[in-house]
């Protein structure tokens, strides 16, 4: 083969600028400690490390939402297990009272007074709030939920919060359910229909059911004959039948206002009768919080396995674009053992040529 | 019966022989370096020989002419493989600018911003009452518009970039086109005296590269020696000693600049911006016409597609003041131009409270809407309803990333091919110092040798002057 000057000059470009962009990229390598720099350089890998940090960033959005639901949700327990107490000690003063051997007129109306205590203490958990949130409310937070009377303003609302990509917990406990026992016993659905609307569809099916369910309740409120006399208040329902469950919700302090009026009017048979809807309540409560702690239970172990998707995906996103410094360091070792090859065998190439040796 | 003053002839001659040659040798290895060069030889031939008696004598030897060699096979390969070169090279340089616009490795990118505007709403969700959380979802929602403007801008920047490029390599065209036609009428002028114009036409050749490399182009050498060029497929820049002219314009129309033929006489122009696929200009056209057209409209859907989903849900619900919900994002009727017109309704802008939230009126703990918005980000609502926004988007950066990818690799395999081709010219043509000097030593020892030769005639000469004295 013929070997033109130009042939050499060429390939010694051409290698010595083949070893110095391998070193140039190697070496950006190293400063970035990336292996993928920009999406050419993998592009699979780069769809796949920003499809992963998506899904990181949003976990961690999800951690937050959790912690946050996590202390509604506690908050609202304590609550309610405050509210227990006092109930127990009211069903405590009712049992006592409710025969002649330990009570009398008299020592009943005292106990009238020490539950009309419990009564306005319990109207004062319904009305606990958590920073400037009502936590019983449903959706009307910025309202007291229940007036000195014990009615309640708040609605049913479940305020949603999302801790996973298609599941969704509610941080709150309605009022209504826990202290009117409306929807209590199912499994934390509460409404008629499939619960939290996913999208605008669903939205505007469930704004329907829920007018349609309105409707119905106050048709029952309507229809609902009175059954008993003095000792009863508020000449409205004590015993509600949910509409669509069948359960018997019990209204707290309706409860409790019966089991005074009783206790001052010296009403044993009522009494008795009250200290019934009182277990019952008791019950109630019990269930709510039961309910309560069953979500957190769950949300506790989403959080886990949120926590585990987030390292997952740290260590996805890090196999697929950081560089393995063991391998860049003998890549590097190797090209830089090949620039200097290349430079040295190069001015031997080039030096010579016949004129060296003409005098 | 030979005389000496032929023997003196030839010796002048061959002394004349060896000057040309040496002078030949010289010229070549002054162009050792110059580009496109191909090496020179005199051919030497034998006299005609003359017959006296019974013997033929030889007379000695002369130039016959100057050669260059060469194969010119091979040169229409170089100047092919070199139109590819052009276009592989313009296009992945092209293709790294857009690949940058898509680039989140280092910085923060549309993904992330997308992301972090529906985290936004998961961020509200938890707390619809409160102002702050209202104001993040505003700023979020600000920033991912902005974003999706960068894009724009960055992608449009590269298409006004290389609407420069295309107006400069016009010009170079012109130039080229202009300095092959007087090439042709200088080769004409020189063979026509049956003489090869061995320099004009290396420097034909390598001005034929450069024109390659600029645009698609074919050419065809005829019996005069003279080529013809087009340029794409019916765009004849250079005929005999003849060029026409490109001329970018731009065009409002397509609002780019694009490529016009100004044949000679006619003051009519015609469009042939769709008939150059190679060269640089090929390269170019390719990524601004079709790689960055695709990515814009891509970008627009995306854009569009966000912006209305959540429109729909936005106005179904009520916000803090329990009015019922606006718009979030205003956005143009149509698709075209979605990333770049969309904004965040002004009333919005202005108060927060009117981020509509819940569900119904007058309940200011509902999050309902909230959650059907941030829920969005997980429904496959793109490509008729088979990826999320993410999977669109990401599908994008990875569809770019391939294709500067698989640029970048044939950049450099077409490299290697011409290196190739280089190298094998070079050993055709290319000069070697070696064996130039060989050569040097052989001719200065001929004319010597001729030299020594005309002495010798010289002193028989007078030898037989002598003889009478």
């Amino acid at each position: 083969m013929r070997i033109a000057d130009k042939m050499q000059l060429n390939q010694t470009n051409t290698n010595v600028l083949k070893n110095r962009t391998e070193m140039y990229q190697l070496q950006n390598q190293a400063a970035t400690q990336k292996r993928i720099n920009k999406p050419s350089d993998d592009p699979l890998s780069s769809a796949r490390v920003l499809a992963a940090r998506t899904e990181e960033r949003s976990s961690q959005q999800f951690v937050k939402n959790i912690n946050y639901a996590k202390s509604f949700l506690e908050f609202s327990d304590q609550s309610l297990s405050e509210l227990s107490e006092i109930l127990m000690r009211a069903k405590e003063l009712a049992i006592s009272s409710s025969n002649d051997a330990s009570a009398n007129e008299e020592s009943r109306r005292i106990t009238a007074s020490e539950i009309e205590q419990i009564h306005s203490q319990s109207i004062q958990i319904g009305n606990r709030k958590l920073g400037e949130r009502y936590v019983f409310g449903g959706y009307q937070t910025q309202a007291m939920p229940f007036n000195s009377l014990g009615e309640y303003v708040g609605d049913d609302g479940d305020m949603r919060i999302q801790m996973h990509k298609d599941t969704f917990v509610a941080m709150n406990m309605p009022g209504s359910k826990v202290f009117l026992g409306k929807g209590i016993g199912s499994d934390g659905i509460i409404r008629s229909g499939s619960g939290n609307p996913r999208n605008v569809d669903e939205l505007l099916e469930f704004r329907e059911e829920d007018k349609n369910r309105m409707e119905q309740e106050e048709e029952i409120q309507n229809n609902f004959i009175e059954t008993r006399g003095p000792a009863s208040i508020m000449g409205k329902s004590r015993k509600q039948k949910d509409p669509v469950s069948g359960n018997v919700g019990i209204n707290v302090f309706q409860t409790l206002k019966g089991l005074e009026i009783a206790l001052r009017t010296n009403d044993k048979a009522s009494i008795q009768d009250n200290l019934d809807s009182l277990d019952q309540a008791i019950s109630q409560v019990v269930l709510a919080r039961s309910e309560l702690g069953s979500r957190v239970t769950s949300i506790n172990n989403t959080m886990e396995s949120l926590q585990k998707g987030i390292v997952d995906n740290k260590t996805m996103a890090s196999q697929l674009e950081d560089v393995d410094m063991f391998e860049l360091v003998s890549e590097i070792n190797k090209s830089d053992a090949a620039l200097r090859a290349t430079l040295e065998t190069s001015s031997k190439l080039i030096q010579p040529s016949l004129l060296d040796f003409l005098k | 019966m030979s005389k000496l003053s032929a023997i003196m002839d030839i010796g002048k001659r061959s002394m004349a022989n060896s000057q040309t040659a040496l002078q030949t040798v010289s010229h070549n290895i002054a162009n050792k370096t110059t580009d496109g060069y191909s090496r020179q030889r005199v051919e030497l031939v034998s006299n005609n020989p003359i017959t006296v008696g019974h013997v033929q004598l030889g007379m000695g030897a002369k130039a016959a002419q100057v050669t260059r060699i060469n194969n010119p096979w091979l040169e229409k390969q170089i100047q092919r493989e070199g139109m590819n070169m052009g276009y592989l090279d313009a296009r992945a340089d092209s293709l790294g600018r857009v690949e940058q616009v898509y680039n989140e490795q280092l910085n923060k990118g549309l993904n992330q911003y997308v992301n972090d505007f529906f985290n936004g709403f998961r961020e509200l969700s938890n707390n619809p009452e409160s102002l702050a959380s209202r104001t993040i979802v505003k700023e979020s929602a600000v920033a991912m518009v902005n974003d999706f403007k960068r894009v724009v801008d960055q992608l449009e920047s590269v298409q006004e970039d290389i609407n420069n490029q295309i107006k400069t390599t016009a010009d170079e065209v012109n130039q080229l086109a202009k300095e092959i036609s007087d090439l042709n009428q200088r080769i004409l002028h020189v063979e026509n005296q049956g003489i090869k114009a061995n320099d004009e036409r290396d420097r034909r050749e390598v001005v034929l590269k450069q024109l390659a490399e600029k645009i698609e182009i074919t050419y065809a050498e005829g019996g005069d020696g003279q080529i013809s060029v087009t340029a794409g497929s019916t765009a004849i820049l250079v005929s005999g000693a003849d060029a026409a002219t490109l001329k970018a314009r731009h065009t409002n129309e397509r609002n780019r600049v694009e490529i016009y033929y100004q044949s000679g006489e006619e003051k009519s122009y015609v469009n042939i911006t769709n008939q150059l696929k190679g060269g640089r200009l090929g390269g170019i056209l390719e990524v601004r016409d079709q790689v960055v057209e695709d990515l814009l409209e891509k970008i627009d859907g995306l854009a569009f597609n966000v912006a209305s989903e959540v429109n729909k849900a936005h106005i179904e619900g009520f916000d803090r003041n329990g009015k019922q919900g606006v718009l979030f994002f205003d956005m143009p009727m149509g698709q075209k131009g979605a990333a770049s017109l969309i904004g965040l309704n002004k009333t919005i802008f202005q108060d927060v409270s009117r981020i509509a939230v819940g569900s119904k009126p007058n309940a200011p703990g509902d999050n309902t809407v909230a959650n059907i918005i941030s829920a969005l980000q997980y429904k496959k609502t793109m490509d008729g309803g088979s990826a999320t926004f993410d999977d669109y988007y990401n599908t994008q950066v990875g569809q770019i990333g391939t294709i500067a990818q698989r640029a970048i690799k044939s950049q450099e395999s077409q490299k290697n091919v011409v290196n190739q081709l280089t190298n094998i010219r070079e050993s055709i043509s290319g000069v070697s110092l070696d064996e130039e000097t060989t050569k040097m030593l052989e001719y200065q020892k001929l004319y010597e040798a001729s030299a020594r030769m005309i002495r010798t005639a010289d002193e028989m000469l007078e030898t037989v002057l002598n003889i009478k004295r």
